[in-house]
């Protein structure tokens, strides 16, 4: 039954990464690469990854749309008639999707059988962390100095598309609404967020000791402010605001700070002391999805298109 | 019993999945956005029949992030630069 289960997913993901390549039309490959993200998140948990299946379903189903869909707006009239070269870099990139899938398949079969792992030892280190989830401890305790850079990456990520803006623009606010915004779209975002918030600081919470955590909650968080801006119940916010700079830069700060406490505290470089683990743990992680969630709307948002106010 | 729910999550998955593909293929461009929506729903009847087939109560959630972000996803499409009226291009794939 479960043989049935996993070629159903298999065969489903296929038929729909088929239907994005070969639709014409750009918005409907979004639907379709939306709907594949949805389901690329049942099938990594048939592969027993619930951590990541929460972050695709966040990400691949939801923020990743939304942001195809307002690229697609921008670059519309660029790409209205499918012309030779197009045809012909597509053709190139599907040799080389194929090429790539193809030795990824052969680096996959071609593991030793167990295949070498940590997993163990991670287990076994889990009590020093006091945490209960294997990813969250691999995340922010084993190899924490992984995850801070990947938040700062984050960041000049956000920097790079703020200096995208004109001049003039600098620090103004990103425009996201449209001029006639439709009604059920304000009724669903005046509906939706709550549940959202609550969902997101659910995941946080529950990501010390089960799958969950930072990422997914900041996604949830994210979205839902998105959802807001969209409907234009709140205006978007002026980037060069103090209170939204410091929301961005909290989290990676505060978990620099706590890593250079390590040096007074503990072993070394974000290392934390024992027993004092996991509050440390979890007081970096609500600053890191207030961040995420911060960083990753922004992105969605794009650079400033309003001069800043006086 | 796991078998037997199991066995419902691959039925539901499979309509879903028949579904999907009707409404992607659907005349007016809109409703091709109610895709995402049905597969947020038996995606999320899915993994909650598979939680309890596993008995493991993380997949559940798995079902709350499917359904809010498919609503959040078709709201995307809600917007205003998602114009539905005079689609030639997907109307010259439906001919095709």
């Amino acid at each position: 039954m479960t043989l049935g289960l996993d070629l159903t997913l298999i065969a489903g993901l296929l038929a729909l990464a088929l239907h994005v390549v070969i639709v014409r039309d750009d918005r409907n490959a979004v639907v379709a690469f939306v709907a594949f993200g949805l389901l690329l998140g049942l099938a990594w948990v048939r592969l027993y990854s619930v951590d990541v299946a929460l972050t695709e379903a966040a990400i691949g189903g939801g923020v990743t749309g939304v942001l195809l869909l307002r690229t697609e707006a921008l670059i519309r009239p660029a790409s209205a008639a499918p012309t030779a070269s197009r045809r012909s870099g597509g053709a190139l990139a599907a040799i080389a999707c194929v090429l790539l899938a193809g030795g990824l398949a052969i680096a996959v079969l071609s593991f030793p059988n167990p295949a070498p792992t940590l997993a163990p030892e991670a287990a076994e280190a889990l009590g020093r962390t006091g945490l209960g989830n294997p990813v969250t401890a691999v995340l922010l305790a084993y190899r924490s100095l992984d995850t801070l850079l990947e938040k700062i990456v984050l960041i000049i990520a956000l920097v790079g598309l703020w200096s995208l803006a004109p001049e003039t623009l600098w620090g103004g606010a990103p425009e996201l609404h449209p001029t006639a915004i439709p009604e059920p779209l304000v009724y669903l975002a005046r509906v939706l967020p709550p549940f959202g918030v609550l969902i997101a600081v659910y995941e946080f919470w529950v990501g010390a000791d089960a799958p969950g955590g930072t990422f997914q909650a900041g996604t949830i968080l994210a979205a839902m402010y998105l959802l807001v801006l969209k409907a234009g119940l709140r205006p978007a916010p002026e980037v060069k605001r103090t209170a939204l700079r410091v929301l961005v830069a909290g989290g990676p700060a505060l978990f620099l700070a706590v890593g250079f406490l390590g040096f007074l505290m503990a072993d070394g470089f974000l290392s934390f002391p024992d027993g004092a683990a996991k509050p440390l743990i979890v007081g970096i992680e609500a600053a890191l999805t207030l961040s995420i969630a911060g960083i990753l709307s922004l992105l969605v948002a794009g650079p400033p298109s309003k001069a800043p106010a006086p | 019993m796991s078998e037997y729910l199991t066995g419902i999550a691959l039925l539901i998955l499979v309509i879903t999945g028949v579904g999907v593909f009707k409404v992607l293929r659907a005349r007016p461009a809109v409703e091709r956005m109610m895709a995402i929506q049905l597969l947020g729903t038996g995606g999320a009847a899915a993994t909650l029949l598979l939680s309890a087939a596993s008995a493991s109560p993380a997949i559940a959630d798995m079902s709350l992030l499917l359904v809010l972000f498919a609503a959040f996803s078709c709201s995307a499409f809600a917007l205003g630069h998602f114009v539905p009226a005079p689609d030639t291009s997907s109307e010259a794939e439906d001919r095709r």
